[in-house]
């Protein structure tokens, strides 16, 4: 019995004192429910702002990219806009400086010379000519050339004479192509139109008989220029045309079958030319040539039966080196010249259906590094040049013509200088030909 | 030849010059001069006109000059002309040697600058 009111005692006191120790009664089920519903309220909240922080990073990235594609269309724009600005002021400055006085620009220059001519069966004469060359350079697209030439003329009707070797207006197309019109030394065979164009360019003094078959010029428009062959395998070089064509010598006292270039006579005007040359260069000191000129030439307008086609090949090629003291060059050319069937005026003979062809092949030798006094001035030159015309036409005599030269060129300055050359001569129909001697100061200005 | 043989054989030259012409032009305004130069030099070789590149794109003014008026005359010294007399020479020159317009810009700048330092 003591025993048992001991223990509720003890049970009494201890309920007693359990709210003074702050101890609580245990949780209860829906608490705990409760508060696994925040905690997986609180879960979700998270995932939801961990997706709505990805969506903005994304956001970030792409406005970041906005803003520096911005920038650079921004950048870009600026450029063109400088790029604008700068062409229009260039332009602007072109303008003003084409205003200022002294922006039309003209220079003359050209070449003198004279000679002695001793050629046997003829009277040894003296011989002078000048060749003044008018260049104006209106603005950097177009220019103006034009050249003159003041001779004498030996003989009973000789006295000094004057010619007009050019006048022509040319405009720089592009890069590759010039345009132009007017009078311009011929391209065709590619010797006399631009190797050879001015007498103290020549190696020799006379000219080559291939020269006889070739136009001097042309009257009528043309583009010329160059172009860079493909993959940089050389340079094409080019000059194309229509001019005045050709007429046919009917003449009295004039061999028939002959074409004769001089653009002035109207009759023969009406059949135009189409011709050019084209050239190719592998390396710039080798240069291959090809021309043509077709045309429909008549004798004074009284016949339009006939056509004529000249071509010709020619080359040109240099070479400097220590090894041999200096310089050597190579110049070469043929020329064919063929004319079509055509009606003599006044009969029913056939006539021309012919061709006639020359050529030439020229070498030349100076010592310019031997080191020797005068010796390294000095010029060897060489010419063998052949023509061959119709048996009848008399062109420039009957049957062929072949003739060798030798020279000798002392350059006193590099655009002026003394040449002494021997023609050997030979005609097909003569035991010798007309052998002749040269003596030659020229001057290039 | 008659005269329609005539005609159908000059027909086919003129064809064929403007052709060809045709051709020069196109790649004359394909690789403008001056600031595509460098443009141009970057393009691998392919198909023309697209692979053609200026000489001057990787020749100085003074080896365009000594190489291509040798061809055809003594070599002339800068000094016997002024910077102005050069230019209208070498755009003259241009003509007679069948040069770009690079080529005659660099050779017209190295004379012109040779020319000078020679006053």
């Amino acid at each position: 019995m003591k025993h048992k009111q001991r223990m509720a005692m003890c049970i009494g006191l201890a309920l007693a004192m359990l709210p003074a120790a702050g101890l609580q009664a245990a949780p209860a089920r829906a608490d705990y429910k409760k508060l696994e519903k925040k905690y997986e309220a609180l879960q979700a909240q998270m995932a939801t702002m961990a997706r709505q922080m990805t969506a903005m990073q994304k956001q970030m990235t792409e406005v970041k990219k906005e803003a520096v594609a911005k920038a650079t269309m921004s950048e870009k724009a600026t450029k063109a806009e400088f790029r604008r600005l700068y062409k229009k002021v260039m332009a602007a400055s072109q303008r003003i400086s084409e205003l200022e006085p002294g922006n039309i620009q003209v220079l003359i220059d050209g070449d003198v010379n004279f000679q002695f001519i001793h050629k046997s069966g003829s009277a040894s004469t003296f011989y002078a000519d000048a060749s003044p060359l008018i260049q104006v350079r209106v603005d950097k697209h177009i220019f103006i050339n034009a050249g003159f030439d003041f001779y004498t003329q030996s003989g009973a009707a000789g006295g000094a004479q004057a010619d007009m070797g050019a006048a022509n207006i040319n405009y720089e197309l592009n890069n590759y192509m010039t345009i132009g019109g007017g009078l311009v030394s011929s391209p065709i065979g590619g010797i006399v139109g631009i190797y050879n164009p001015a007498p103290w360019n020549r190696w020799l003094v006379d000219g080559s008989l291939e020269d006889n078959l070739l136009p001097p010029n042309e009257l009528g428009v043309w583009t010329r220029g160059g172009v860079p062959a493909p993959n940089n395998l050389g340079y094409f070089t080019y000059f194309l045309f229509v001019s005045n064509g050709p007429a046919l010598a009917s003449t009295a006292g004039s061999p028939y079958n002959t074409l004769t270039y001089g653009n002035w006579n109207p009759a023969a005007q009406n059949g135009k030319t189409v011709g050019g040359r084209v050239s190719y260069l592998p390396i710039p000191n080798v240069e291959v040539g090809y021309s043509f000129e077709y045309a429909r030439p008549s004798a004074d307008g009284a016949i339009r039966t006939s056509n004529s086609m000249v071509q010709a090949v020619d080359f040109n090629t240099y070479y400097v080196n220590k090894k041999i003291d200096g310089l050597v060059r190579f110049r070469g050319g043929w020329a064919w010249d063929q004319v079509g069937q055509g009606v003599i005026p006044g009969t029913t003979t056939f006539a021309f259906g012919n061709m006639s062809d020359g050529g030439q092949i020229e070498a030349a030798y100076q010592p310019s590094m031997c080191g020797i006094k005068y010796l390294d001035r000095m010029m060897a030159a060489l010419r063998y040049d052949y023509i061959d015309g119709p048996a009848t036409s008399g062109f420039p005599t009957p049957g062929h013509e072949q003739r060798w030269s030798v020279g000798l060129d002392y350059w006193l300055h590099s655009n002026a200088v003394l040449k002494f050359e021997y023609e050997f001569d030979n005609l097909s129909n003569a035991q010798h030909g007309n052998d002749a001697m040269f003596v030659q100061f020229a001057v290039g200005i | 030849m008659n005269a329609s043989q005539y005609n159908r054989g000059i027909r086919k030259v003129i064809i064929a010059g403007a052709a060809a012409l045709g051709i020069v032009v196109m790649a004359g305004c394909a690789g403008t001069p001056t600031t595509k130069s460098a443009a141009v030099t970057k393009k691998p070789a392919g198909v023309w006109p697209l692979a053609i590149q200026d000489p001057a794109a990787h020749e100085s003014g003074a080896q365009i000059w000594s190489e291509n008026c040798m061809r055809c005359h003594q070599l002339r010294s800068p000094a016997q002309y002024t910077p102005a007399q050069w230019g209208i020479i070498v755009q003259y020159m241009r003509l007679k040697a069948g040069l770009t317009g690079e080529q005659a810009k660099k050779v017209l700048a190295f004379l012109k600058s040779a020319s000078a330092h020679q006053d």
